[in-house]
């Protein structure tokens, strides 16, 4: 009844191409902007903050970005977390080597450097498709994670290979309480999230479509295939290479290469495809419910409590986790995204039953 | 076929293709020209190298012998990319639209050659780029009217039934606003009202835009009604060039391919 378009005349291809075209989208996307950047801070505990909104922020850009690659431009890929680990990485090293380095700068530089890595594991992809591409940016997740372990020169030789991040300065101001720091990292990501909603619908994402869906037919059309496939590469690893500076900077303080591991590649994989592969809003959804459903498990389980057993529940936990994953992808193969459009159809006719 | 046009000078002059694929011989020793303005089909039997010629006019097959005369300029072989960039546009014997993509991001992406606007003007959606995506719109609009198809500009192509989709893919080869259109069997699996809608735009795209149309089809009807000037290909091999009523009196085509009485 209320989410209708019904009476929304486009008079203009400008209003047609809105970002949005449906008013009750806009409404929709200014009062959850508005309640994550007003309501959330105000109402949420440190923990809620720290442990969970942060981290599904950071997910979700690491998630966009390998949406980008996967999803739009239908390259698969492994070595997200490595990606994530050269932006964190770059991220310490211009800090601590630039004097008076901005910090935002270097999130920017970061993300840079994880593009031109990405471009070179990138290459691959203009001879080999599908799961051969798959395991040959394996190599870039071993390789990566190698390369800032053996080389001390990355982590300012600490012994251990941990880096602890500096202070989060901008202007003056410092990022300390979870609160800021939140604010930070929402800011980010809601500028990066909406750049890449515009791009997929400009002609570099509609490239990506292409190549994705019909590569032969892209071609003959004029896209040049490795142009549109190294741009992706370098998008997508921008994305992760962000979002590993600030899981270093406002999420964790502390990080060291092997954090970066194929489990967590994996993490961001299983987000952009239970999210739903091809849509931005799905990275989000993907990456929360990663996050959250373990959390959510856990918690589940001690309400149990001692109705079942301590090494059981932890067990049990994993078990159901597993289970509910492959639930969904037999439900809705496409995503939470999908199951979220499928939603919004059925409002359109509710309460009516056609 | 009187509809006022003027059939122009040679546009497009193919002079001995030899294609092979290891020791298959796809096409061998095939001349013939191309007119502005005509329409030109290509017929033969199934696996006579009719597919592979339209790949090789537009690059995406290299041929080991020949030269591809275009527009006056002399070359061994087509790249896709240039021979999109010269104004080649295609469709597929077996539909190759952009499944995930709506009607009109298909159309759009055939566009793209034509959208120069920086990537990160791309991103910010802003100034030169929204106005450079608003003008294509338009553009694309005007091929949406023309193949009437408006009523499904936002449904994804992969649920639209056959016949649509292959106007559709018609529409993506119209949206570059091609010098020269190779459609490799546009009216393949269409019922007989689907066939006259393809002709009537085939013919009318021809007709009002002058564009230069290269035609592959096995409906022999629709062939000897349309098309200007036939070239029949068998085993790779030219056995007959000329006006549909020589084409259709050569005993050599009577032979291989349409038939003889025994």
């Amino acid at each position: 009844m209320l989410y209708r378009e019904a009476g929304q005349f486009k008079a203009s291809y400008k209003e047609d191409q809105q970002i949005f075209p449906i008013r009750q989208d806009r409404i929709a996307i200014a009062l959850i902007l508005a309640f994550f950047y007003l309501g959330v801070p105000y109402f949420a505990s440190q923990y809620w903050l720290q442990g969970i909104m942060i981290p599904v922020l950071i997910f979700s850009l690491a998630a966009i970005g390998l949406n980008i690659l996967t999803g739009y431009a239908g390259q698969l890929s492994l070595g997200s977390a490595a990606f994530m680990a050269v932006g964190a990485f770059a991220a310490y090293n211009f800090v601590l080597r630039v004097p008076g380095m901005p910090i935002l700068v270097a999130f920017v530089l970061a993300g840079l450097c994880a593009a031109a890595v990405g471009m070179v594991f990138g290459l691959p992809s203009l001879r080999i498709k599908g799961f051969y591409l798959a395991v040959a940016t394996l190599a870039a997740q071993f390789f990566i994670v190698w390369a800032l372990t053996k080389f001390p020169w990355f982590s300012n030789h600490s012994s251990s290979g941990v880096i602890t991040a500096q202070k989060v300065v901008i202007l003056g101001y410092v990022f300390e309480t979870p609160e800021a720091k939140y604010l930070l990292t929402l800011g980010v990501v809601t500028v990066l999230a909406l750049l890449a909603k515009n791009m997929v619908r400009s002609s570099i994402g509609r490239s990506w479509m292409a190549i994705r869906d019909m590569d032969v037919a892209a071609e003959v059309i004029g896209i040049r295939p490795m142009h549109t496939k190294l741009m992706a590469f370098a998008v997508s690893s921008f994305y992760c290479g962000v979002a590993g500076a600030l899981y270093a900077y406002t999420y964790l303080g502390t990080v060291e290469p092997e954090g970066f591991n194929l489990d967590l590649s994996f993490r961001i994989l299983f987000m952009v495809i239970i999210g739903g592969v091809g849509s931005i809003m799905g990275s989000f959804l993907g990456a929360a419910f990663i996050v959250l459903l373990p959390i959510f498990l856990n918690i589940s389980m001690h309400m149990l409590g001692d109705w079942v057993p301590q090494g059981l529940a932890s067990n049990l936990e994993l078990i159901v986790f597993g289970g509910l994953i492959i639930f969904f992808l037999i439900v809705e193969p496409h995503g939470l995204a999908r199951l979220w459009q499928i939603g919004k159809e059925k409002l359109r006719l509710w309460p009516f039953p056609h | 076929m009187s509809n006022g046009r003027q059939i122009g000078e040679v546009i497009l002059d193919l002079q001995n293709i030899s294609l092979r694929f290891g020791g298959v011989k796809a096409l061998t020793d095939i001349s013939f020209d191309v007119r502005e303005h005509e329409i030109r089909a290509i017929i033969g039997p199934n696996g006579a190298g009719k597919s592979s010629m339209l790949n090789v006019i537009n690059g995406v097959y290299r041929p080991q012998e020949g030269t591809i005369v275009f527009r006056g300029k002399k070359r061994h072989d087509m790249d896709t990319h240039e021979a999109a960039e010269a104004g080649f546009a295609r469709t597929f014997q077996n539909i190759a639209l952009f499944k995930g993509m709506s009607v009109l991001d298909n159309l759009m992406t055939g566009r793209n050659l034509k959208m120069k606007s920086n990537f990160l003007l791309q991103a910010l959606y802003w100034g030169p780029a929204q106005r450079e995506e608003l003008a294509h719109r338009r553009k694309v609009e005007e091929v949406i009217d023309f193949l009437e198809i408006e009523h499904i500009r936002k449904t994804p192509v992969g649920r639209l039934p056959y016949g649509l989709q292959k106007r559709v893919e018609l529409g993506r080869a119209l949206a570059a606003e091609p010098k020269v259109l190779l459609l490799d069997e546009p009216m393949a699996g269409m019922n007989v009202e689907e066939k006259q809608d393809m002709c009537r735009f085939v013919l009318d795209v021809n007709d009002h835009f002058g564009t230069t149309i290269v035609l592959i089809e096995h409906d022999m009807a629709v062939v000897m009604d349309i098309s200007d000037r036939v070239v029949v290909l068998d085993y790779g091999k030219k056995i007959a060039d000329g006006t549909p009523d020589e084409v259709r009196n050569n005993e050599d085509v009577i032979k291989a391919y349409l038939g003889v009485a025994h």
